[in-house]
């Protein structure tokens, strides 16, 4: 199972239910002071937020859960995994703070325990313990409207895009999560255009990880290639030296 | 005093004060000491001292490259001196990044837990190995003092050229990958430095910077100790320098052509002008004026050049690291006095180590001689009690361990106790809530808050008498004292308890055992409580009760104050809406006078009507 949660804007009323139900199953305790935090109302003690769109909408804010996660990629002592059912998480016994994770993260997501002296990442896990015991995450149980709910990726794809065909005057005809950077688990449908809201800026399709693939990949390469050529190059020129010296004796 | 001398006292007191720092940094945490925020994870100690530090000690593996590889023997003189800068620039980098990390015990995790996949994960583990390559490189240095070390050097230097080859094939790879470090942060860096050839422009300017740094160094160390700079040798260093400083600047020019991106670079805005002053110090003044001869062979052009080059690289890789990444994550960042304070402890800390080693070991062709040993020399005297210190050694061991101690003293006494302590809430005093039938409740006048019936409540819980279910009545010949009155704070508690008013004739004149207990300790924890004298504070089916002296917050004692009862309501009359936060919380609260200017609605303010200033005819 794909685990995926997809929220449709149109139904939100802002109620931030969402928002409470996370802080409760999660233990989150009272808000850091504000100049560690960014507008959008996440921070190491809230994973979730409800933000004021364009035209009076809602907009759900959280961790996408993305299929290739850049913030995986990117930690160098693989802190953050991928599990099999789809939610990216943080173990913290690992984590040596080097916060590359925010660096990477192309929505802005992990947040920071700035006020703490033993500080650690924080972010939405999906609540992925709650769903591998069968149930589903918190914001989803507590939304009053359906406007956020959980299910099988495929499924709440295909119910975004019946919900597009059935009603093409209300729904611009995207749905926000499917293919941006290899799809994530977090969907959105809406009556606005939320790519500024969502990530600030249009995103492509190309997954994160793949575009340090490349230099990753050519490492071993370049290592082999370098010493090699550096011990032919001395080679040769001392070998040259050494018979402009025999030249010179002669 | 001689040059050395008031140098090192610099360099030990900034050392102090770093080590202030360093205190508050491990014990109260990155929150504390420093500006970064989830806008900015990464700001000056990853800039400047990881990224800037690597690139900085390039000189290295240039020096190594050109004497042991393209055997250039004439650079020879430069070699030494390149290897230790670059071993303890590492060990500096090192030491910048323990106090970035936020676990930095937790370092050493990079050895056992992998992920290939990451940039950073090869960085750490090049800049490990690239460490132990430089120590035994220099090791040879260090054995020539010792007899007994004398076959570890001959294993050594019998080994030096594949150590040479290693540190050349690390340095390629770790000073490239500092660059793919952002190759995942397409969205987030700004398009004039983000670039899939980050890795090869990390390479080249590091290659660039290699030659820059080792001349600025033989120069001030020449000023220093007053030695003669391999200004000669200097020169065709300069001569190679150049090309690949224009090569560098023609590689990111034509590579933000050919993808388009060169026209950010006319943008008007600060980028543009970072962007330019940025490749102008790093490349191109510094090759301008290494192409002209006279410059070339002078000492003064060759400095200029130099410190001119080396900024900029260190620009680049703040920009890079942290910078230009603003304005497209949005809110700013400036360094905090204890970001800069810490780096410039820890590149200090390196300086006196290389000072150490160059008069201590044999890094130059000759050993620069102590210029306090001199005979005629003036003696050195206590700055204060003007007392004769002793000779050099004991003289100059008083003055840096005065310096140090005086330096940490001040940054201790500097560091802001608030944010040592972490937790600095901002005040947010509270006002009264405004309007009259409705009240608009909003404390900190943020704009979000709630429209509260309040008349309309009062009818249904029974008219006036029902004022005691949620005011105290406690303020003498009041009948309803607001909330805010008590509540001043929005979130953090406040002291409702006014002692010398208590104690004063308008109060009562109450002496100290109406309260406090004889033979106790005279503390707000040992007092009997408020409501042995206020006995109308919490009367019989009232909502609020006070427990304390202390006032919680404003929206605290407002949630506390609603939710019960509303809660209760929803079920006695099975309508669930009623208790969600969207029943109160319905859009945001514009004030009537700002609604007035924005869209000439009337509204209320206090009892007063605010009308649309009539037409001028």
């Amino acid at each position: 199972m794909r685990a995926a949660i997809l929220t449709d804007t149109t139904k939100c009323i802002g109620c931030r239910e969402c928002v409470i139900a996370c802080k409760k199953a999660n233990r989150l305790g009272p808000e850091l002071p504000h100049r560690w935090n960014l507008e959008d109302g996440l921070s190491a003690r809230a994973f979730t937020s409800v933000l004021e769109g364009p035209q009076s909408s809602f907009v759900r804010k959280q961790c996408r859960h993305c299929l290739e996660p850049a913030c995986v990629s990117a930690c160098p002592v693989a802190a953050l995994r991928r599990t099999e059912m789809g939610a990216v998480v943080y173990d913290s016994t690992r984590c040596m703070g080097c916060r590359y994770c925010m660096m990477a993260c192309p929505f802005g997501i992990p947040r920071y325990e700035w006020d703490q002296p033993v500080p650690y990442v924080r972010k939405c896990t999906l609540c992925f313990e709650r769903v591998r015991a069968g149930g589903q995450p918190a914001c989803t149980a507590a939304c009053p409207t359906q406007a956020t709910i959980f299910g099988e990726r495929d499924r709440l794809i295909a119910l975004a895009q019946e919900r597009i065909r059935r009603q093409p005057e209300k729904y611009v005809a995207k749905v926000w999560g499917e293919e941006e950077i290899g799809g994530t688990s977090v969907l959105y449908i809406s009556n606005v255009d939320l790519t500024a809201v969502l990530a600030g800026r249009p995103l492509d399709q190309v997954p994160l990880p793949e575009r340090t693939r490349t230099a990753m990949q050519a490492v071993p390469f370049a290592f082999t290639g370098v010493v090699a050529a550096m011990a032919g190059i001395r080679w040769v020129i001392s070998r040259r030296m050494q018979r402009q010296a025999e030249d010179g004796d002669e | 005093m001689s040059r050395v001398r008031r140098l090192k006292l610099v360099l030990w007191a900034l050392t102090g004060l770093a080590a202030a720092v360093a205190a508050a940094r491990f014990l109260f945490g990155l929150g504390a000491t420093t500006n970064l925020s989830d806008a900015f994870p990464w700001g000056f100690w990853i800039g400047f001292d990881v990224m800037g530090g690597v690139a900085l000690a390039a000189g290295g593996f240039v020096l190594t490259a050109a004497v042991y590889i393209f055997r250039l023997e004439g650079f020879h003189s430069l070699v030494r001196p390149a290897v230790l800068t670059a071993l303890l620039g590492y060990l500096a980098v090192v030491a910048g990044l323990l106090f970035d990390l936020g676990l930095p015990w937790n370092i050493w995790h990079m050895i056992v837990f992998w992920n290939p996949h990451s940039p950073l994960f090869e960085v750490g583990w090049c800049v490990m190995l690239y460490l132990t390559v430089l120590t035994l490189e220099f090791f040879p240095v260090l054995a020539e003092d010792f007899s007994r070390l004398a076959r570890v050097r001959r294993v050594l230097e019998r080994a030096r050229i594949p150590l040479v080859i290693a540190g050349i094939g690390l340095s390629t790879l770790h000073q490239s990958s500092l660059g793919s470090l952002f190759l995942i942060t397409p969205y987030q860096l700004h398009p004039l430095w983000y670039s899939p050839l980050l890795p090869v422009l990390f390479l080249v300017s590091a290659i660039g910077l290699g030659t820059m740094m080792a001349t600025f160094e033989s120069h001030f160390t020449a000023w220093l100790y007053d030695r003669r700079p391999e200004t000669g040798t200097l020169a065709s260093l300069g001569g190679a320098a150049r090309w690949i400083l224009l090569f560098y600047a023609a590689l990111r020019l034509s590579d933000l052509a050919v993808r388009g991106q060169l026209r950010w670079a006319w943008l008007a805005g600060w980028h543009s002008v970072l962007f330019w002053l940025e490749l102008g110090l790093m490349a191109l003044a510094p090759a301008a004026l290494l192409f002209i001869p006279a410059v070339r062979a002078s000492r003064a052009g060759q400095f200029t050049a130099a410190v001119i080059g080396v900024a900029g690289v260190v620009l680049n890789r703040i920009d890079v690291g942290g910078l230009a990444h603003a304005g497209r994550t949005g809110p700013w960042y400036l360094p905090s006095w204890t970001e800069i304070a810490a780096s410039a402890g820890v590149v200090s800390a390196a300086a006196l180590a290389f000072l150490f080693m160059v008069e201590r070991f044999q890094v130059w062709e000759e050993r620069p001689r102590d210029p306090e040993a001199d005979p005629l020399q003036p003696p050195s005297l206590h700055p204060v009690g003007a007392t004769w210190l002793g000779p050099p050694a004991v003289a100059g061991r008083t003055l840096y361990s005065l310096s140090f101690v005086l330096a940490a003293a001040v940054g201790l006494a500097l560091l802001d106790p608030a944010r040592a302590a972490g937790h600095g809430v901002q005040p947010a005093p509270v006002e009264r809530a405004r309007g009259g039938e409705v009240l608009w409740v909003d404390g900190n006048r943020d704009g979000y808050g709630t429209a509260f019936p309040h008349e309309a409540h009062q009818q249904r819980e029974g008219g006036k008498a029902s004022c005691v279910l949620c005011h105290h009545m406690n303020l003498p010949g009041d009948r309803h004292s607001g909330c805010y009155e008590c509540h001043r704070d929005m979130y953090v508690a406040s002291d409702a308890f006014r002692h010398d008013w208590h104690a004063s004739p308008n109060g009562g004149r109450l002496s100290c055992r109406q309260c406090h207990r004889l033979g106790e300790p005279r503390s707000a924890a040992s007092a009997q409580s408020c409501t042995a004298c206020h006995k109308d504070l919490t009367p019989a089916g009232a909502v609020i009760k006070v427990r304390q002296y202390q006032a919680p917050g404003y929206a605290d004692v407002m949630h506390r104050l609603c939710t019960p009862c509303h809660a209760r309501r929803a079920e006695a009359v099975a309508k669930p809406d009623l208790a969600r936060c969207a029943t109160c919380h319905r859009e945001r609260f514009v004030p009537p006078e700002r609604r007035l200017a924005q869209t000439g609605e009337p509204g209320l303010v206090g009892k007063r009507l605010l009308l649309p200033p009539a037409e001028k005819r």
